[in-house]
């Protein structure tokens, strides 16, 4: 661990925080791919503490982040909310199931099967990278039924983007194991949220992020309450982190409507490659 | 659609303001406990450290009170602060569910309502049934 002198520890965190909150709120990610690795690898943050920070960074990037996307429309409210049924519910279904799952010594199968999946979406990612918009797919039952049309004004390619989703089921059965993956293991899963979106429903890359931005919020919310209980927020710690990772987001959603679905699609896929490797080493117990 | 508008716009300037009282809270709640050496009977090194033995596992939500407030505690402030920013996902979706009821739009108010009530159960009654033992 770092001997740092208190100002320059704080000023670490606070530059951290700003930029774990820029590329969160790009992105629609928390704070626990890379906050709780800069936390605890270089600045020595026990990992409890660094975990309950990671949960405030979250509904920070995500509340941080919302109030501009709202006022743009990128985010679809509709498609999010419909989606947070299964991310609340797996939710809740992991930290019912966290004790037998840690007493039976099984999280690392979880940290492994999420770190897979995960990094066999590189392929499919890169394999989109060179459209700005997806290939527009034949609406289905579930399209009209849930309305899951929308439209965004794109101020990068200055034009009006009109889209539909699709395969309503099989978004909710991913959100489903990413709501499960963030009551067990307490990660945000906004990585799984992006993929739900852009893979299995076909969304604008921009509206899965900033829909994704809008549901880490809400997902963690529901996580708040036994965080604090279980004693895993160090006020000042985690007060710090908001400030920092506040003031990041909401310098993210100024940029996120003047750059391309594209970039954002590059700096997702090497988020996918960084997070990917995390989990599995995490599972296999190399970084704990 | 100025109906759907205008309750966009009330969102966002209900998430504005939620987080400008939020960072405004924890902010001064730092300064007072940097300005008081402390806060209650903590002192400013045993908050600062990174092995603090101060956290919410022996900080109740009471300890945000009249009392506390009133004697400018500023750990008080800062976890005031981050309760009132992890209410604003909280009161997005409750808002949302006023939202899609004023569309008459019925399927997504149910939708909404389900998530609400998810959350109330992750926050009021999950935690008394798995932290028990």
């Amino acid at each position: 661990m770092l001997h740092l002198p208190l100002d320059i520890f704080i000023g670490l965190v606070l530059i951290a925080s700003i930029i774990s909150g820029f590329l969160g709120s790009l992105v629609g990610l928390g704070g626990g791919t890379f906050l709780v690795p800069i936390y605890t690898l270089f600045l020595g943050i026990p990992i409890a503490y660094a975990t309950g920070a990671s949960l405030i960074s979250t509904i920070a990037t995500s509340s941080g982040a919302a109030s501009a996307y709202v006022r743009d429309r990128i985010t679809n409210v509709k498609i999010g909310m419909g989606l947070e049924i299964a991310t609340t519910t797996g939710s809740i279904l992991g930290s019912l199931t966290a004790a037998y799952i840690y007493a039976h010594h099984l999280a690392y199968i979880v940290y492994i099967i999420f770190g897979l999946v995960l990094l066999s979406q590189i392929y499919v990612q890169l394999k989109k990278s060179s459209l700005e918009l997806p290939r527009p797919m034949k609406p289905d039952w579930t399209t009209r039924i849930f309305k899951l049309y929308g439209e965004y004004y794109d101020e990068a390619l200055n034009q009006t983007v009109k889209y539909h989703g699709v395969r309503w089921w099989l978004g909710e059965i991913i959100m489903l194991f990413a709501g499960y993956v963030s009551g067990l293991l307490g990660i945000g899963s906004g990585a799984l949220k992006v993929l739900g979106m852009d893979w299995a429903m076909n969304l604008p890359m921009k509206v899965s992020t900033t829909t994704s931005n809008f549901m880490i919020g809400v997902t963690a919310a529901s996580g708040s309450a036994i965080y604090w209980f279980s004693g895993l927020i160090q006020p000042i710690l985690a007060g710090f982190t908001a400030l920092g990772v506040l003031l990041g987001a909401m310098m993210g959603s100024r940029v996120l409507p003047k750059i391309t679905n594209r970039l954002i699609r590059y700096i997702f896929t090497a988020i996918l490659a960084f997070l990917g490797i995390e989990m599995v080493l995490r599972g296999f117990g190399v970084i704990h | 659609m100025p109906r759907q508008i205008a309750f966009e716009d009330l969102i966002g300037w209900a998430l504005r303001v939620g987080v400008l009282i939020s960072a405004t809270l924890i902010i001064f709640g730092i300064i007072l406990i940097v300005v008081h050496h402390g806060a209650g009977y903590y002192q400013l090194s045993q908050l600062f450290s990174i092995h603090s033995i101060v956290n919410t596992s022996s900080l109740p939500v009471s300890y945000i009170n009249a009392s506390s407030l009133s004697h400018l505690n500023g750990l008080a402030y800062v976890l005031l602060g981050l309760i009132v920013l992890m209410a604003t996902p909280i009161m997005r979706v409750a808002i949302g569910i006023a939202q899609f009821s004023h569309e008459r739009d019925w399927l997504y108010t149910l939708i909404t309502a389900i998530v609400f009530m998810n959350l109330m159960l992750a926050i009021f009654v999950i935690p008394a049934l798995v932290l028990h033992h």
